[in-house]
């Protein structure tokens, strides 16, 4: 019973970090504080992972997310600090663009809450069965489970997922490329 | 906790980030909100995961990050190359497609 409202509790403090710092990543000026407030929103939702009990997710997702990438934007975010540190919002060429865009934002947030709470998404999902593999899950242990499931049912993405790694890497060298012959 | 309130923090996030894309002009914020928007939809993966008790969710929020962060990757080197060339990285000004 104390469990449940210890969970509750996270639940709660970690839907507000959350909703806090992604409305930082919005609403800072200086793009610093934007990257800095995502990261926040990244390890939270990791947390969130926790509470879902998937371990192995929230692993990766504070190694690959929160730490590879956050970093590699950081470099970015630091390298284009003259440009992007200073208020942009001087030479904003769509004044109206604010308030149509917080307009179309609470549309859609409501429309999405609504479509949830209506219930419709809910029962579709209690509508499918069990898995053999979340028993396994809870047999053997998180990492395992993860890792059958991505070589047996997710092989064929898993490979895709290389090629499409060696094609990004390949456009970064190619886009730094023409970026240094310019110069 | 209940199915329903990891999706409204979802489709909150979610929202966070769209509204992000659309009001600021600094093409790195807006790949934030791009990353806010995946991470919304990451969560609530995990949150049909466990509702659905099985792992395929899990296995598409791997799929997610690795997209992620390829497009990361694609994507800032296309900014830093703009900056380069342009000398600015307000979207507003970029309106050509030529270098």
């Amino acid at each position: 019973m104390s469990s449940t409202l210890l969970q509750q509790i996270a639940f709660y403090v970690l839907a507000a970090v959350a909703v806090a710092s992604a409305l930082g990543v919005v609403l800072f000026r200086n793009a610093v504080y934007c990257m800095l407030s995502l990261i926040v929103n990244l390890l939270s939702l990791a947390l969130f992972f926790l509470t879902l009990n998937a371990i192995f997710v929230a692993t990766i997702q504070v190694l690959i997310y929160a730490g590879a990438v956050m970093v590699l934007f950081l470099f970015v975010v630091t390298m284009l600090s003259p440009e992007t540190g200073a208020p942009e919002e001087g030479r904003d060429r769509l004044r109206w663009q604010w308030a149509a865009g917080i307009g179309l934002g609470v549309i859609l947030a409501g429309g999405l809450i609504i479509a949830f709470l209506s219930g419709a998404i809910s029962s579709d999902a209690k509508a499918a069965g069990l898995d053999g593999l979340a028993q396994q899950a809870s047999a053997h242990g998180n990492t395992e489970a993860f890792g059958l499931a991505l070589f047996h049912g997710f092989a064929f993405p898993f490979e895709v997922t290389s090629v499409l790694l060696v094609i990004a890497v390949l456009g970064a060298v190619v886009l730094g490329r023409r970026m240094l012959g310019r110069e | 906790m209940p199915l329903n309130a990891y999706l409204i923090v979802s489709a909150l996030l979610f929202t966070i980030g769209a509204t992000g894309v659309l009001v600021r002009r600094n093409p790195l914020v807006m790949f934030m909100s791009i990353e806010l928007m995946l991470n919304a939809v990451n969560l609530s993966f995990m949150a049909f995961a466990r509702e659905l008790n099985s792992v395929d969710g899990w296995m598409f929020v791997f799929l997610v990050l690795t997209v992620a962060a390829a497009e990361v990757v694609v994507g800032l080197a296309i900014i830093v190359s703009i900056f380069r060339t342009r000398r600015t990285v307000n979207v507003d000004e970029l309106n050509t497609l030529k270098g």
